[in-house]
């Protein structure tokens, strides 16, 4: 039940923190977001890694956890975050401050409905 | 790389001959020549496309992730393995001058002119996790000789103090300007590739004209991903050596080469903020050194260069960029030996004032326009520029435009990242040559307008 009202928020767009709806996340605003603040170091293209790992199907991955990417710190292999939208937001709000150690040379993006705009993209990529 | 274009080269070795105050005949092919520059090694190393280091999706105009990637020590990677760090490079073009040229070049015409300009090879890429490289060995096809380009061998690291954190490294490199990670300096700035058969920008500073007769090392920081300082030193190669790397084009373009007195130093000072969608840096630079002649050491002439620069990035989501960049260097020229023992100079201190602007547009990544203006202005002294100018003026000014078609560099590019390709075409228009509308063609002793000399060029660069 729980399970199914969640997903169905998230479908909506809508991204979920400790019971708090942060925003309404859209997806093709999050593209642009994703092109200004991750590009460089991410991709969307499935198995593409650049310095950081490819985000697509990064809903419910493991963190550190894409087999062909070998640019993982230490600290974000063993954070056992478990990729979801209450965890990518406050991880690309402020990076170090959810994974101390990490390598993601990212300050954060302060912006809530930015994060969740871009969160929103993430979900949408195949 | 090498131009040997007479009203400007005439002008200029005439200047040096006679002066003996500048290097050698290498400062003369830094002078007139823009060095092209373009890496796919670097993209095969990290796993990204042109287009996220260089606006356009072709070199050499840095993003901040480009500026980054510099300044960390070419040495990020995707982590998959060691990479070959070579690329090659390939620019050709068709020149056609408003004017026929005053003497044709040799192998060449007196205008329309196909080029092979300059075919490269880099060793371009991290060879450690803290050591990378720049490094560029270019023939030219105008010139027939081969050389040492471009030379940039880096040590980075980071450096935590407290909460604070920055990038400190080393270069050991033969260009001053060369280190630069931002778009305004010589090195990197507009044009980023210019005809061989083309008549140039005018004089410049001595800090834009030492490429390849020196070699320096240089300290730099990136603090806090804002704010960067640099100071390096330089000492002038022998004359040898600069004739083993830069083959015979030395022994042709000079009689009496120079040499620094003690070492030239090189300072620079910049903020950076990059705010992800837009971006934009202002700084500072300076260079100075005495030049004495290597034949005949003891007399020295001074060159003191302080330039300020700033420049604009709008990035946005990639598909509008724009961009506008800008440079203002000064430079006093303190000319004892030329001016009280080779009577070579009117004065004994002269100014070289030279002002750059460029501003770009580029729609998604491929399709671009920029436009520019140069204005150099210098003191009269009818030693230096007489027999080319009817004022005694080195006054140069004019504008270049280009429009370039970049159809690879992105992700999805054919060919990625193994090859990129620019198509262009530059129009470079002169309002001033030498001092004025009209100066001396030297060569020919007749009148030649300034706008005889504008220049229209097509072009194809080529990196794999």
């Amino acid at each position: 039940m729980i399970n199914t009202r969640y997903a169905t928020l998230v479908a909506l767009g809508l991204i979920m923190d400790a019971g708090q709806v942060l925003a309404a996340g859209d997806a093709k605003r999050g593209a642009d977001v994703f092109a200004e603040e991750c590009g460089d170091c991410h991709s969307a293209v499935p198995g593409k890694n650049k310095k950081g790992p490819t985000l697509t199907g990064i809903n419910g991955r493991k963190a550190g956890s894409v087999a062909d990417f070998a640019g993982y710190s230490d600290a974000i292999k063993q954070s056992g975050i478990t990729w979801a939208p209450d965890k990518i937001d406050p991880y690309i709000a402020a990076p170090r401050k959810i994974v101390p150690g990490g390598k993601m040379k990212y300050d954060g993006l302060a912006d809530a409905t930015a994060r969740a705009d871009v969160i929103a993209y993430l979900l949408s990529l195949k | 790389m090498i131009s040997n274009m007479e009203p400007v080269a005439g002008s200029f070795v005439r200047w040096l001959s006679t002066a003996t105050t500048l290097l050698t005949g290498t400062l003369l092919a830094a002078a007139l020549s823009t060095p092209a520059q373009a890496v796919p090694s670097y993209a095969r190393q990290t796993g990204s496309e042109c287009a996220a280091c260089h606006v356009g999706s072709f070199g050499p105009q840095l993003t901040p992730y480009g500026i980054r990637f510099k300044v960390g020590g070419y040495t990020d990677t995707d982590g998959k393995g060691d990479k070959v760090p070579l690329s090659a490079m390939a620019v050709a073009n068709w020149t056609r001058t408003a004017k026929d040229l005053p003497e044709a070049p040799a192998h060449f015409n007196t205008n329309n002119n196909t080029a092979m300009q300059e075919i490269s090879l880099f060793l371009a890429g991290r060879l450690t996790d803290n050591i990378g490289t720049f490094v560029q060995g270019t023939y030219s096809g105008v010139d027939r000789i081969s050389s040492l380009d471009q030379m940039d061998v880096r040590f980075a690291s980071t450096l935590n103090l407290g909460e604070q954190e920055g990038v400190v490294g080393l270069s050991l490199n033969n260009n001053p300007t060369l280190t630069d990670p931002f778009n305004t300096l010589a090195t990197w700035r507009f044009p980023y590739t210019a005809s061989d058969f083309g008549f140039g920008t005018g004089a410049a500073p001595l800090v834009e004209n030492l490429g390849g007769s020196v070699v320096g090392l240089n300290a730099y920081t990136l603090w806090e991903k804002s704010f960067y300082a640099e100071l390096g030193v330089y000492r002038s190669l022998s004359g040898s050596t600069v004739n083993k790397i830069n083959t015979s084009q030395v022994a042709t373009a000079t009689i009496d080469p120079g040499k620094f007195s003690g070492v030239g130093t090189y300072w620079r000072l910049a903020y950076f903020k990059d705010m992800k969608r837009d971006n934009f840096n202002i700084g500072v630079f300076g260079f100075n050194a005495g030049v004495e002649n290597a034949d005949q050491p003891g007399g020295t002439d001074r060159y003191q260069d302080i330039g300020i620069d700033a420049s604009y990035q709008f990035l946005g989501n990639r598909e509008h960029i724009f961009t506008i960049n800008t440079s203002y260097v000064w430079e006093r020229q303190n000319l004892h030996y030329t001016h009280n023992t080779l009577d070579a100079s009117e004065h004994s201190t002269d100014t070289l004032n030279t002002f750059r602007l460029a501003a770009s547009y580029n729609y998604q990544q491929s399709w671009g326009l920029t436009a520019g203006l140069f204005n150099t202005r210098g003191s009269s002294d009818s030693g230096l520029y007489g027999e080319v100018s009817y004022n005694s003026r080195p006054d140069t000014s004019g504008y270049i435009l280009q429009a370039d078609w970049t159809p690879w560099g992105k992700e999805d590019s054919w060919g990625a990242p193994w090859a990129n390709i620019r198509l262009g075409l530059q129009y470079t228009g002169y309002n001033r040559f030498n001092g004025g509308s009209h100066y001396i063609d030297d060569v020919n002793n007749t009148d030649r307008k300034a706008s005889d000399n504008n220049t229209t060029m097509l072009f194809v660069w080529l990196a794999i």
